[in-house]
C-alpha cells in the first residue's frame, strides 16, 4: 500500500503540484543531462554540414574544459578558423585578407571571464558565483518553461562594466532548457535580445545534448545549425586553438 | 488514509484525462506563426512622455500613447521596445535617481486625455533596465501622471493617480510607498471624478511634494475640464499633510495645472494654471515654495488645450530657463516674461526635457514623434526609428504586393505597400489626406484612385494619385435636411458591388455611384438622435474645446453584405444596430433583440458574413461609459436573435471583429488589449502574442487572396500576420498525430530581383514577407529528444536541397527558397561562389525525418503566369544552366586531382631530393595548370589576383543562372569560349597522366612509404 501511495504521490506532483526551487529544477536538469558524467569530460567537437542557400559549409566547433574553443569551417575547399580563443586571445579570421586578427579587448576579455563555464553557466552557477532566480513560468512556442534568471557578474562592454544576465527557459516536462537569451550589451544591436533555441537533444556516451541550435536576434531572422557528430573526450589538434604567429 | 488515496488517485487521473484530450484551444497552437512590423514611422506618433538617464546622455526613455516604452542606448539614434507584453498606453516613466542603469518605472494609461487616448492598468517596475517587467499595482488607477521617487530611498515612491476619464473612479489622487511598491497608501484623495494630474518632488528636500489635482470628465459626445476640487496642493512631510496654495493663484473653479520645480533653485516653482476667467489663465512663478505666486503670462502658448498640453520644464541650471507644451512648444528665458516658440517640428507638444548634463540638448515629446535638439530648442531634428502610429483604420488593394490604406491620429492619411525592396522604409509611403486621417480607401478596381477624410468628414477626398487630382467629394445636406452630425471618425467604405460606390455615414447613410459626385439618402435618421447628446458648442470645461471630436448620435459603422448588395448593416456610436433588406428603402431596428447589451453602447463595427447573408458579428465599445467589457455578439437570422461570443478570456473592450473567409469557426478580434483569435468560433479565445504587442487594434482587414490579417493598431503602425491559412486548417484529428502537414497551394517561384533599399542607419524598416515557398505543419506536442530533419527531394528520392525544420508545438513553417543545391567549386585562394540554381517548376516532396518516422507532403512549383519568359526561354537558360553547372564541378575534380598528385610529387621529391628532373618537371606543369585554373595569390578584396577560369566559370554561372530567360548570345559566347578552356586544360592533364605522372607512378612502385593518391571518382568526389 505504501508503494502504491507513493508511486501516486509522485504521479501527482509529476503534473506540477508541487513547486520546485530554482537550485531543485537545475539539478533536475544536471541530472537529466547526465549529471556526475559531465565531470568527465575535458571537451566536446561537434561537427555540421550547414547548407548555406544550398552550398554546403562544413563546421567544427571545439570546446574545451579550460575554456578555449574554436570554430573552424571550410568554403569552397579552403578550411579555415572563423573564431577561436587559445587562452589568452580570442581571435577571427578577415574574410577579406583571409588573415587572422585579434578580436576587440572587450570581447577577449569577457571569453576569459567566461572560460570556466563548460558545458554551460547554469549547470557550473555555484563554482562560478553567479546567481539563478526563478522568475516563474512562460510559455515558449507553445511550452510551459520555467524561467531562469543567471546573474553572471558583469561584462565588459565598450571598455565598461555592465551587468550581464543569461535567461534559461527550461522545458517543464523534459527539464532542459529550450531557450536562451542574453541582451547584446555593445554595437549597433545594443538593447536587441540574442535568442538561441535547442532541440534534438540526443545521447552521447552517457551525457545529453542539443544536436540543434537555432540562433538570431528575437523576433528577427535566424539560423540553425544541426551537428551531425558529437564527439567527447576528443583528440584535437592543440595549434588549431593559437593565434598564427605572422 | 483510503480516502486520500482515492482523491489522490483521482486527482491524478483526471489530470492525465484532461491532459490527452484534444483540444481547440487556439493559443497552445500557434507555434512559430508570426507577426510582422511595417510601421511606418515617417510620422511616427504621439509620444506622452520623455525620460532621460540623470548621468549617462546615451540612455533615454520613451512613453507613447498607445505604443508602449522605447529604450535607446545611444542619445536616441535607435530605439528598443522593452514593454511588448503590457499595456501600450503610458502615462509616465520614471528613473530611479539611485539606481539609473537598471530600475525603471512605468505607469500606465496617458494623461493626455483626448478622446482617442487609451487607458493604463497599473504600475510597472523593472529592475534589470527593462528586460523584465512585474506589476506593482494599482491596476484600477486607469490613468498614471507621475512616479517620483526619494533619491535618498529608493523604496519611497509617490505615484500621481489621475484616474479614470469616461467615469468616477476612487482610485485617484497622491499614493505612496514605503516598501518598493509592495503596498500603496493613498495620501491625498479628493473625490472619484477628481485626480492628481501631476505631482514634483523637491530634488534637495525630498518630502517637498507639489501636486496639482484636476476634476475632470468625458463622455461620448463632451468633456469637461474643470471645477471647483481642482486644486495645487504642497506637501512638507512627505505627504503626511497637505496645504492648499491658493496665495496669489486663481481662486474657484480651476481646470488643469501644470506645475515644475526649479532644479537649481527648488525655491523658485512654476504653475500654469486653467483658469475660469481668461486674464487668469496662464503662467504662474513663485520664488518662495509656493507660498506666494505671481502671474506672469496668458499668452495663448501657454494656455492653449490645457487638458492636452500641460507639462512645463524648468532648465536644469538656469531656473529662468522655462518650456512649455502646447500647440508649437515654447521657451521662455527671462524667467516666464515672455515666450518663443520652438523650432519646427510637428505640432502639439506633449512635454519637454533638457538633458542635465548637455542642457543644450533637449527632446520634445509631440502628436509626431519624438524630436531632438541639439541648440537649446531652436532647431529640431526628428526621431526616425519610433514606429508608434496610431492607425484608425486600415484597407487593402488586390495589387501585388498588396498596399495598405489608413489614416492616424493627427498625421494624416496615407497608403504603403505590404512590401518593398529592403523592406518597407519611410520613402515608400505615400502621402493622401490631411488633418486627423481615418478611413482611406482605393477603389476597387482603379487602385490609381483613393478615397481618404479629414476629421468629422470636414472633408472627404478623392484622389487620383497617378495624375495627382484632387476632388473633395462629401455629401453635403440638400434643401429642408437637418446638420449633418458626422462623427469624429466617419464611416466611409466601398461597395463590393458597384466599383464606383460609395458609402458615408452621418446620421443618415449616403450613397454615391459614381465616386461622389453626386449622393443619396438611403436612410432615415438611424440613430438615437437624442439631443441632449448634441450640444458639442458646450464643450471643453473651463476652456471651449469644440473640435468635433465630440460629435455623437452618429452612424460609425456601415456594412455592404458580401453577398447581396440590397443587405447593409450599420451600427451607431448611440447603440443603435439597423439592417435594410432591400437596399435601403426599409431599415429596421436589431437593438432590442441584443440581450445583455447596456443601452447606448457604442456599436464599433458590424462584420457582415460572407457565409451566409443573414450572418453578421457586431462588436460594441463601452469604454466612454466607463464600461470595459468585450461585447462580442453574432446573429444567424438577420438580426431576430444575437448570441455573445465573447469570454472572460478577453480581458479588455473590443473594437473589431474579422470573419475568416474561408473557416467560418475562425474568428479574429481586435481588442484594446491586443489581437485574439478563435477557432471554435468563440466558445474560447487565445491572444496571439507572438511579435503582436499588446496595443489597441482598432480596425482588421484579411486579404481575400493573400490570406494576411492586417491590423490598423493605435500606437504601433501596421501589423500582419502573413499566411492565416495554417489557422484555418487545424483540426482535432491532427492533435492525435505526431506531424501533419498542412495543405498548401501550389508555389509560385519568384523571378524578380532588386538592390534592395535606401534607408539609413537610423531609420525603422519595415520588415518584408519572405518571398520563399512556406510549408506548414502541425506538431501536438514540441519536439526535444531525438533527430529531426528535413529535405526536399524530387519524387524519386533525389535530393534537392536540405532545410531547416521547426519544432515548435503547434504551427510550424519550413522556409524552401526554391534553391536545389549549388556545384562544387574549385579549391583555390580566397572565395569565389557559384550560387545555388533555381529549381525548375514541378513536383517535389518534402520531406521530414522525426526520430524513426519520415513524413511526406508533395507540392508544386510553378512558373509566374505573368511573367514575359516563354517555356522555350526558360529551357535554354536551365539548358545553360546545367552546362555551366556541369563544367563548374569538372573543373573542381580536375584541380582536386592537380593537387592530389601535386601533394604526391612534392612529398616524394622532398624525400628523394635527387629525383628524376620528371617529378620536378611535372610540379612546375601542375603548378603552371592549376594557375590558369584558380586564383592562387591575393585577398577578396583590392588585393585580389586576376580571375581564372574558376572565377569566369563562377560569374557566368551566377548570372545565367539567377536569370529566366535566356541567354544572350554574348553570354553564350564566353561559356564556349570558357569552355574550351576548360577542355583543353582537361586534354592537358590527361598529357600529364599518360607522361609525367606515369613516370612518377613508376616511381612510386618501388617507395614503400609513398604511394599513389588515392584519387575518388568523380561521383565520390561531388558527394564528399
Amino acid at each position: 500500500m505504501k508503494k502504491s501511495f507513493l508511486l501516486l504521490a509522485t504521479i501527482v506532483c509529476s503534473f506540477g503540484y508541487y513547486a520546485q526551487t530554482v537550485e531543485e529544477i537545475i539539478s533536475t536538469y544536471h541530472q537529466t543531462i547526465g549529471g556526475t558524467k559531465w565531470d568527465g569530460i575535458a571537451g566536446m567537437k561537434m561537427n555540421a554540414n550547414v547548407d548555406q542557400g544550398g552550398m554546403k559549409i562544413p563546421v567544427e566547433v571545439v570546446m574545451l574544459k579550460d575554456g578555449r574553443m574554436y570554430t573552424e569551417i571550410t568554403l569552397m575547399g579552403n578550411t579555415m578558423i572563423m573564431q577561436a580563443y587559445d587562452g589568452s586571445t580570442v581571435w577571427t579570421t578577415n574574410f577579406m585578407s583571409m588573415e587572422a586578427e585579434k578580436a576587440p579587448a572587450d570581447e577577449t576579455e569577457n571569453t576569459k571571464r567566461a572560460a570556466k563555464e563548460f558545458p554551460n553557466a547554469l549547470i557550473n552557477y555555484k563554482s562560478l558565483g553567479y546567481t539563478p532566480t526563478l522568475l516563474g513560468t512562460e510559455t515558449i512556442d507553445g511550452t510551459v518553461c520555467h524561467k531562469i534568471k543567471l546573474d553572471k557578474k558583469t561584462i565588459l562592454a565598450e571598455g565598461k562594466e555592465v551587468p550581464s544576465f543569461e535567461y534559461y527557459y527550461i522545458d517543464t516536462e523534459n527539464n532542459v532548457p529550450i531557450l536562451t537569451e542574453t541582451e547584446i550589451q555593445s554595437g549597433e544591436m545594443k538593447g536587441k535580445t540574442s535568442q538561441t533555441k535547442y532541440s534534438d537533444y540526443q545521447e552521447v556516451d552517457g551525457v545529453i545534448v542539443a544536436f540543434s541550435n537555432t540562433s538570431g536576434i528575437k523576433d528577427g531572422m535566424t539560423q540553425t545549425i544541426q551537428f551531425d557528430k558529437i564527439t567527447l573526450n576528443p583528440k584535437i589538434d592543440e595549434s588549431k586553438f593559437l593565434f598564427p604567429k605572422k | 488514509m483510503n480516502q486520500l488515496i482515492i482523491y489522490l488517485f483521482v486527482s491524478g487521473w483526471a489530470v492525465c484525462s484532461w491532459a490527452q484530450t484534444p483540444t481547440l484551444n487556439a493559443g497552445d497552437y500557434f507555434g512559430d506563426l508570426k507577426a510582422r512590423h511595417i510601421g511606418p514611422a515617417l510620422m511616427s506618433g504621439r509620444i506622452s512622455d520623455v525620460e532621460l538617464h540623470p548621468k549617462n546622455s546615451n540612455i533615454l526613455l520613451v512613453g507613447a500613447a498607445g505604443g508602449g516604452v522605447w529604450k535607446s542606448q545611444d542619445g536616441g539614434v535607435r530605439f528598443t521596445s522593452i514593454f511588448d507584453q503590457y499595456c501600450q498606453s503610458i502615462g509616465c516613466i520614471s528613473i530611479d535617481p539611485s539606481d539609473p542603469d537598471n530600475t525603471y518605472w512605468v505607469g500606465t494609461g496617458e494623461t493626455w486625455t483626448r478622446n482617442s487616448v487609451s487607458m493604463g492598468d497599473g504600475i510597472y517596475k523593472t529592475t534589470d533596465g527593462g528586460k523584465n517587467w512585474t506589476k506593482m499595482g494599482l491596476e484600477k488607477s486607469d490613468r498614471i501622471a507621475s512616479i517620483q521617487i526619494n533619491p535618498k530611498n529608493p523604496n519611497e515612491i509617490y505615484v500621481a493617480v489621475l484616474g479614470a476619464l469616461w467615469g468616477p473612479s476612487n482610485e485617484r489622487g497622491v499614493y505612496k510607498s514605503i516598501d518598493g511598491g509592495k503596498t500603496w497608501n493613498n495620501l491625498l484623495f479628493i473625490n472619484n471624478t477628481t485626480g492628481c494630474s501631476e505631482l514634483v518632488m523637491d530634488p534637495t528636500q525630498p518630502q517637498v511634494l507639489y501636486a496639482a489635482f484636476w476634476e475632470f470628465g468625458r463622455t461620448a459626445y463632451s468633456f469637461n475640464s474643470g471645477g471647483l476640487n481642482s486644486a495645487l496642493y504642497k506637501s512638507m512631510d512627505g505627504g503626511a499633510t497637505w496645504k492648499k496654495l491658493e496665495n496669489g493663484l486663481p481662486q474657484g473653479e480651476k481646470g488643469r495645472i501644470a506645475v515644475s520645480i526649479a532644479p537649481s533653485n527648488p525655491s523658485i516653482v512654476y504653475a500654469v494654471i486653467e483658469a475660469k476667467k481668461k486674464e487668469e489663465k496662464g503662467l504662474y512663478r513663485s520664488e518662495d515654495g509656493g507660498n506666494t505666486w505671481t502671474f506672469l503670462n496668458g499668452d495663448f502658448a501657454l494656455t492653449v488645450r490645457p487638458f492636452y498640453f500641460s507639462r512645463i520644464t524648468v532648465h536644469p541650471k538656469d531656473p529662468n530657463i522655462i518650456a512649455k507644451g502646447g500647440l508649437f512648444g515654447s521657451i521662455s528665458r527671462d524667467g516666464g516674461k515672455t515666450f518663443k516658440n520652438l523650432g519646427s517640428m510637428h505640432s502639439d507638444i506633449h512635454d519637454v526635457v533638457f538633458d542635465n548634463n548637455q542642457p543644450d540638448k533637449v527632446f520634445v515629446a509631440t502628436d509626431g514623434g519624438l524630436y531632438r535638439s541639439l541648440d537649446g530648442g531652436s532647431s529640431m531634428e526628428m526621431i526616425e526609428d519610433l514606429p508608434v502610429s496610431q492607425f484608425y483604420h486600415v484597407s487593402l488593394d488586390n495589387r501585388s504586393p498588396y498596399y495598405v490604406y489608413g489614416g492616424l491620429q493627427d498625421n494624416n492619411s496615407w497608403f504603403g505597400p505590404s512590401a518593398s525592396p529592403g523592406g518597407v522604409e519611410a520613402r515608400d509611403w505615400e502621402l493622401v489626406g490631411q488633418g486627423d486621417g481615418f478611413r482611406v480607401y482605393p477603389h476597387p478596381t482603379h487602385p490609381n484612385i483613393v478615397y481618404s477624410e479629414m476629421q468629422g468628414a470636414e472633408a472627404i477626398w478623392r484622389f487620383d494619385v497617378e495624375k495627382q487630382q484632387l476632388k473633395t467629394v462629401k455629401p453635403y445636406p440638400l434643401e429642408g435636411d437637418p446638420k449633418l452630425r458626422f462623427n469624429w471618425n466617419a464611416p466611409l467604405t466601398t461597395s463590393k458591388h458597384n466599383p464606383d460606390r460609395l458609402f458615408v455615414g452621418s446620421q443618415f447613410v449616403h450613397v454615391s455611384n459614381d465616386r461622389g459626385d453626386s449622393w443619396a439618402k438611403i436612410s432615415p435618421d438611424l440613430t438615437t438622435n437624442d439631443k441632449v447628446k448634441q450640444n458639442q458648442e458646450a464643450s471643453g470645461g473651463l476652456s471651449a474645446d469644440n473640435s468635433g471630436a465630440e460629435n455623437h448620435c452618429t452612424i460609425f459603422s456601415i456594412t455592404e453584405s458580401p453577398l447581396t448588395d440590397q443587405v447593409i448593416w450599420v451600427g451607431t456610436d448611440d447603440g443603435n444596430v439597423q439592417v435594410t433588406k432591400d437596399g435601403g428603402k426599409t431599415w429596421e431596428n436589431l437593438t432590442k433583440n441584443i440581450t445583455g447589451l447596456p443601452a447606448n453602447t457604442w456599436c464599433y463595427h458590424i462584420e457582415a458574413s460572407v457565409h451566409g447573408k443573414e450572418i453578421a458579428y457586431a462588436v460594441f465599445d463601452g469604454h466612454t461609459k466607463n464600461d470595459y467589457t468585450a461585447y462580442v455578439y453574432k446573429t444567424v437570422d438577420f438580426g431576430k436573435t444575437w448570441q455573445s461570443i465573447a469570454t472572460t478570456e478577453i480581458t479588455s473592450f473590443v473594437r473589431n471583429i474579422q470573419e475568416d473567409y474561408s473557416n467560418k469557426n475562425l474568428l479574429y478580434l481586435g481588442a484594446e488589449n491586443g489581437l485574439y483569435i478563435t477557432l471554435n468560433g468563440g466558445k474560447t479565445w487565445s491572444a496571439f502574442t507572438n511579435n503582436f504587442p499588446k496595443v489597441a487594434v482598432h480596425y482588421l482587414e484579411l486579404h481575400p487572396t493573400k490570406h494576411s490579417l492586417v491590423a490598423a493598431t493605435h500606437g504601433r503602425g501596421i501589423i500582419i500576420l502573413d499566411d492565416v491559412r495554417p489557422l484555418r486548417n487545424i483540426n482535432e484529428g491532427l492533435l492525435t498525430k505526431n506531424l501533419s502537414f498542412f495543405e498548401t497551394d501550389r508555389f509560385t517561384l519568384p523571378e524578380k530581383s532588386n538592390f534592395g533599399g535606401t534607408a539609413a542607419e537610423n531609420q525603422f524598416v519595415g520588415d518584408n514577407p519572405s518571398s520563399n515557398a512556406k510549408i506548414s505543419y502541425l506538431l501536438p506536442k514540441r519536439h526535444t529528444f531525438g533527430k529531426m530533419t528535413g529535405e526536399i527531394t524530387t519524387l524519386n528520392g533525389t535530393l534537392v536541397s536540405k532545410i531547416e525544420v521547426g519544432k515548435n508545438k503547434g504551427i510550424n513553417t519550413i522556409e524552401w527558397g526554391f534553391n536545389a543545391n549549388a556545384p562544387k567549386v574549385a579549391k583555390g585562394k580566397g572565395f569565389s561562389v557559384a550560387p545555388p540554381p533555381y529549381v525548375t517548376a514541378g513536383n517535389y516532396i518534402v520531406k521530414i525525418t522525426k526520430g524513426n518516422e519520415i513524413f511526406e507532403k508533395q507540392i508544386e512549383v510553378i512558373y509566374d503566369s505573368s511573367s514575359s519568359f516563354t517555356l522555350g526561354e526558360r529551357a535554354q537558360q536551365q539548358q545553360t544552366t546545367a552546362e555551366v553547372f556541369n563544367m563548374i564541378q569538372d573543373l573542381a575534380y580536375l584541380v582536386y586531382q592537380i593537387d592530389q598528385w601535386d601533394a604526391t610529387a612534392t612529398a616524394y621529391k622532398t624525400k628523394h631530393t635527387k629525383a628524376d628532373k620528371y617529378v620536378d618537371a611535372l610540379r612546375m606543369d601542375l603548378t603552371a595548370m592549376r594557375n590558369t585554373l584558380v586564383v592562387t595569390t591575393g585577398d577578396n578584396y583590392v588585393g585580389a589576383a586576376e580571375d581564372e577560369l574558376r572565377e569566369k566559370l563562377n560569374e557566368i554561372f551566377a548570372n545565367v543562372s539567377n536569370y529566366f530567360g535566356a541567354p544572350s548570345s554574348s553570354e553564350l559566347a564566353n561559356i564556349t569560349a570558357l569552355s574550351n578552356e576548360l577542355n583543353k586544360a582537361k586534354k592537358q592533364f590527361g598529357v600529364l597522366q599518360e607522361t609525367k605522372i606515369k613516370a612518377l607512378k613508376s616511381l612510386l612502385e618501388k617507395d614503400t612509404e609513398i604511394k599513389n593518391p588515392e584519387i575518388l571518382s568523380f561521383d565520390e568526389f561531388i558527394k564528399q
